[in-house]
């Protein structure tokens, strides 16, 4: 449906990697306007590395990557302020003096740039964003007081804030409870839908997502496969990844094989 | 005690306590928020080595307080950002080495100088109007460039990453804040020395934090502690002629523990573990 649409993130046989190793290697990606990626893959497949490049965090060190039209090694602070991005779970100070809105104008910060104070414009965006994340009863509430749930609210909210045009999100149900997953899931699909954003959406949860995704791409350092997920989820392609335990259940669940039963 | 106040002197140490106190505890928020609290120490022994080798050389003993003060900072940072080593284990390193060097200074002067040991433990009765013009001068710098960009060191301060993932140019602003904290040791240096500067930056803040949860509030606390304890603690050393450093930052000592006695978030988490 989005193919007709022009790409605003391109990878072109781009590598990164830190001394020593090579996190990803040899990717080439485009992200079209308005889709719905999911991006599964082990742990240490380079999905966070993936979040850092697209941010222009990291330069490749072989290929090319575009963003917004503009090569990634000269990628400034503006072209990140439109890319609204929600870090995988680092742990929260509990005791960090801020409310719920201070820590949602900061997602202003970056979009007013230096010497510009946030004004009651800001003051509304935010507002308006905290209201889209049903956290608007909030917002003097010190975040330290809230519900890992609710903080991950925030900091999507936080995200929405910068208005930006893409929504980068790593592993954003991690840590929370079946229904608070599913509400954080839904509440993503709900900003995709309305607010017509781009979402690059990293998840370990392959079940939850599959449905309601345009697209998955499945790494390990490599890009094994990228495309709709009927096309994605099969055993032989997904085995590679993952190893051979993995199976998919009649109902289309994707489980991993109790390596015990063999015995 | 009221003809105290009219004596020249004690104007010009109120004014400079007032002034010193204010700046260590703004510049305290940022350094307690984003847990350079170790820095502020060890810059403060290194722009004393500086303060030593001036003395020992004859060269103008602020100007090399600055150049080490922001020697050792700027070092910190880069190694930090390199994530060669972590923060405490640099700034630890350097913090012996400079208090080592310092030493060696001191121990090379052919006289004693009491002078030099003014720098370690402070002599706020003893400013004169050039170290009060000096000192207000670099306050007003300082603070400046915080109001400046206080929304940025607010936002590295609570995550740094974050803010540069969202556009802002987090590095160039903790390099400023390093910049900053280095130049407010060096400001403080002579009023309360280099033992006791540290304390007048974190004990403000950190009380402040035990009281709200919110930014803003936590900064004018913060500014409230810093700049009462330090007139108070003036007040107390001219009459009682006790050591004004000590006098300082055992006052604003008392009024921490008595702020975590009281605290608002240790109440609550009292209540939540009653309520279990
Ligand atoms: N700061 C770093 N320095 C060195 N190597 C790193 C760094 N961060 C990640 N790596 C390496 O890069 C590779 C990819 O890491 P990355 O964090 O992108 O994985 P991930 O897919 O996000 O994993 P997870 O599912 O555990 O979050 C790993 O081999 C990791 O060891
Ligand atoms: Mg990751």
């Amino acid at each position: 449906m989005s193919d007709s649409l022009e790409p605003i993130i391109r990878f072109d046989h781009a590598s990164f990697g830190f001394p020593g190793v090579i996190a990803l290697k040899d990717i080439s990606l485009s992200i079209n306007a308005g889709e719905f990626v999911g991006v599964i893959g082990p742990n240490g497949s380079g999905k966070t590395t993936l979040c850092r490049a697209i941010l222009g965090l990291m330069a490749p060190v072989e290929g090319h990557l575009h963003i917004f039209d503009c090569a990634c090694d000269a990628l400034r602070c503006h072209h990140r302020a439109k890319i609204g991005y929600l870090p995988q779970k680092g742990v929260v100070d509990r005791n960090f003096p801020v409310t719920v809105l201070e820590t949602v104008m900061m997602g202003r910060y970056g979009a007013l740039g230096l010497f510009t104070r946030p004004g009651a414009k800001d003051r509304a965006i935010a507002m308006e964003a905290l209201s889209h994340v049903e956290m608007d009863k909030h917002k003097d509430t010190a975040l330290g007081h809230l519900s890992g749930g609710q903080q991950q609210r925030v900091f999507i909210a936080r995200a929405l804030a910068q208005q930006p045009k893409v929504l980068l999100l790593d592993e954003p149900t991690t840590g929370l409870d079946m229904t608070a997953q599913h509400n954080v899931i839904e509440l993503i699909e709900h900003l995709h839908d309305e607010l017509r954003l781009t979402i690059v959406l990293i998840t370990h949860d392959i079940n939850m997502i599959r449905s309601r995704v345009d697209r998955l791409v499945l790494l390990k350092t490599r890009l094994f496969a990228s495309g709709p997920p009927a096309e994605v989820l099969k055993p032989d392609i997904l085995s590679q990844v993952y190893g051979k335990d993995l199976v998919i259940t009649d109902k289309d669940f994707i489980i991993v094989e109790d390596y015990h039963h063999h015995h | 005690m009221i003809e105290l106040f009219t004596y020249d002197f004690m104007q010009r140490s109120l004014l400079a306590a007032a002034m010193v106190g204010g700046l260590c505890s703004v510049v305290g928020v940022f350094v307690v928020l984003r847990g350079l609290a170790f820095v502020g120490a060890g810059t403060a022994h290194a722009a004393f080595a500086g303060v030593a080798l001036g003395y020992l050389m004859g060269w103008p003993p602020l100007v090399l307080a600055i150049i080490f003060g922001l020697a050792t900072v700027w070092i910190t940072g880069w190694v930090e950002e390199k994530g060669r080593m972590k923060l405490d284990v640099s700034i630890g390193i350097l913090y012996t080495t400079t208090m080592a060097l310092a030493i060696l200074f001191i121990g090379l002067m052919k006289t004693y100088n009491a002078e030099v040991y003014g720098y370690l433990f402070g002599s706020v009765l003893s400013v004169t109007s050039d170290e009060l013009r000096i000192i207000g001068g670099l306050s007003v710098l300082v603070l400046g460039l915080i109001v400046l960009f206080s929304k940025e060191l607010y936002f590295i301060a609570f995550d740094q990453e974050m803010a540069e993932a969202s556009g802002v140019p987090a590095r160039r602003i903790f390099f400023l804040l390093l910049t900053l904290v280095a130049l407010t040791v060096v400001v403080s240096l002579k009023t309360v020395g280099a033992i006791l500067v540290f304390a007048m930056i974190l004990i403000p803040a950190s009380t402040a934090y035990q009281l709200t949860s919110s930014l803003r509030t936590l900064t004018l606390y913060s500014i409230v502690i810093g700049v009462t304890t330090a007139v108070a603690g003036v007040v107390i050393s001219a009459t009682w002629d006790v050591p004004s450093g000590p006098a300082i930052v055992l006052l604003a000592t008392t009024v921490f523990f008595i702020s975590v006695l009281f605290s608002p978030k240790r109440m609550k988490r009292a209540v939540q573990v009653h309520a279990h």
